[in-house]
């Protein structure tokens, strides 16, 4: 890739760079699917937090395919995959000292996902 | 674990990023005109004006912001804004019966083309690891109520998905202009850690800097 | 990785303490940080999870107990030395260059 010059600023900043990935793959689940985050600990990078591992949730949004961290971040590749928001209750995730009406939602691959 | 370097840096780190600069430009890896135009563009041009300016139309425009919560991308770039850190947006709207505050736990992911670069407490470690766990303290020490009728919802930019709140609009704001009322939204409401008042005029600050309100 | 980045639902960091009407950049050197990386990133130089997962390499207590753009220094200079793009004996002769008032 070119170095980045002053001219391309405007054009850099207003198109960023999706990490979106134009691949078909298949979705494993939809809105309203119940789902269980898995206790995936791996020693690289992940974007599946600690504390909403092997937690149940809804299937909120499917988001798309975009490029998976995990991989992505090692040169491993992009391994293309869905990104769902998924919601949790609170109480699910921190215990009865959450709020009873509360909600968390985080952003995951299809891959921290099995269904529940 | 770190990779083990062989020489400590200096501890400061003005010194740092200008040496590296230095080299990466010798290197021809880095342009400075860029480096300056950038510093321009986060500093001056893209700020939370920009959210406000969204909030604004979707508050009076009722089609506006149907497309805003259904696509959120593409209802932002209808008003000219997108791009780096905003590529993919989803915007939640704030109801009488739910209220919503967004998080990065894991580092300080932000929608930078409608709120400009975050500021420091919302990338530092007591928001981050409060905001999930006990909202409801963190709201209270921004000076926003919720009641326990109210469903809390946090959000976390676990991914590359971007989000903005979409405040309520006060009361007592009927018959203000769509530039009147943009001037009432600040960032934190865009954040989740402010209610926007009824029907005050705030000066608008310069582009950039917005007030948070500052618990005591 | 189990680093100390996950901070979802740890206690004891203390009060958010928003700063009022708080600048973009605290300091010309942030600019800097900031501008630098940015530009490095749009050279196709990293990616964004090879420069999170940098900053998670981090010593737990370096990066409580630094601030925000010298984790992305920190990041900066690791991966652009892991990936060759620079040699860490360049980068240590140029602190010690600037360090002594030269440029």
């Amino acid at each position: 890739m070119p170095v980045l010059t002053k001219a391309m600023v405007p054009s850099a900043v207003a198109t960023g760079g999706s990490t979106r990935v134009k691949a078909r793959v298949a979705a494993k689940f939809k809105k309203g699917d119940k789902v269980r985050t898995l206790n995936l600990n791996p020693l690289g990078h992940t974007r599946l937090p600690r504390y909403v591992r092997d937690k149940v949730g809804v299937i909120e949004t499917d988001h798309g395919v975009f490029v998976f961290p995990d991989t992505s971040a090692h040169g491993k590749g992009e391994k293309p995959q869905r990104v769902y928001t998924v919601r949790f209750k609170a109480r699910e995730v921190f215990g009865p000292s959450a709020g009873a009406k509360d909600s968390i939602y985080a952003d995951l691959w299809d891959d921290y996902l099995e269904r529940a | 674990m770190a990779k083990h370097r062989h020489s400590e840096p200096p501890s400061d780190p003005a010194l740092r990023i200008k040496a590296l600069e230095s080299l990466l430009t010798e290197k021809k890896l880095i342009d400075p005109a860029a480096v300056d135009a950038l510093v321009d563009t986060f500093e001056k041009r893209i700020g939370p004006r920009n959210g406000a300016k969204v909030v604004a139309r979707a508050w009076v425009d009722p089609a506006y912001r149907k497309r805003l919560l259904a696509d959120a991308t593409g209802a932002i770039a209808e008003l000219g804004f997108s791009g780096m850190q905003g590529e993919d947006m989803v915007v939640v709207e704030n109801t009488p019966k739910v209220h919503n505050l967004l998080v990065c736990t894991l580092c300080s992911c932000y929608p930078w083309p409608v709120l400009g670069l975050p500021p420091v407490w919302y990338k530092a470690a007591p928001y981050r690891s409060r905001a999930v766990i006990e909202p409801r303290a963190v709201l209270d020490e921004f000076g926003v109520k919720v009641g326990p009728d109210v469903e809390v919802r946090v959000w976390d930019s676990t991914a590359e998905l971007r989000y903005m709140v979409l405040p309520e609009r006060p009361k007592g704001t009927e018959g203000m202009s769509e530039g009147e009322l943009a001037d009432l939204v600040t960032r934190d409401a865009m954040i989740g850690v402010a209610k926007l008042a009824s029907g005050k005029k705030k000066k608008t600050p310069k582009a950039g800097g917005l007030k948070s309100r500052r618990p005591r | 990785m189990n680093g100390v980045h996950d901070l979802g639902g740890m206690q004891g960091l203390g009060p958010v303490n928003p700063e009022t009407d708080e600048p973009v950049f605290h300091a010309p050197w942030e600019r800097l940080a900031f501008a630098v990386m940015i530009s490095v990133f749009a050279g196709g130089n990293y990616n964004v999870d090879e420069f999170r997962h940098a900053i998670e390499r981090m010593s737990p207590a370096d990066y409580l107990s630094t601030s925000y753009y010298e984790h992305w220094l920190h990041a900066m200079e690791t991966l652009l030395i892991e990936k060759g793009a620079i040699k860490e004996s360049e980068l240590a002769a140029k602190w010690a260059k600037l360090g002594k008032g030269g440029a």
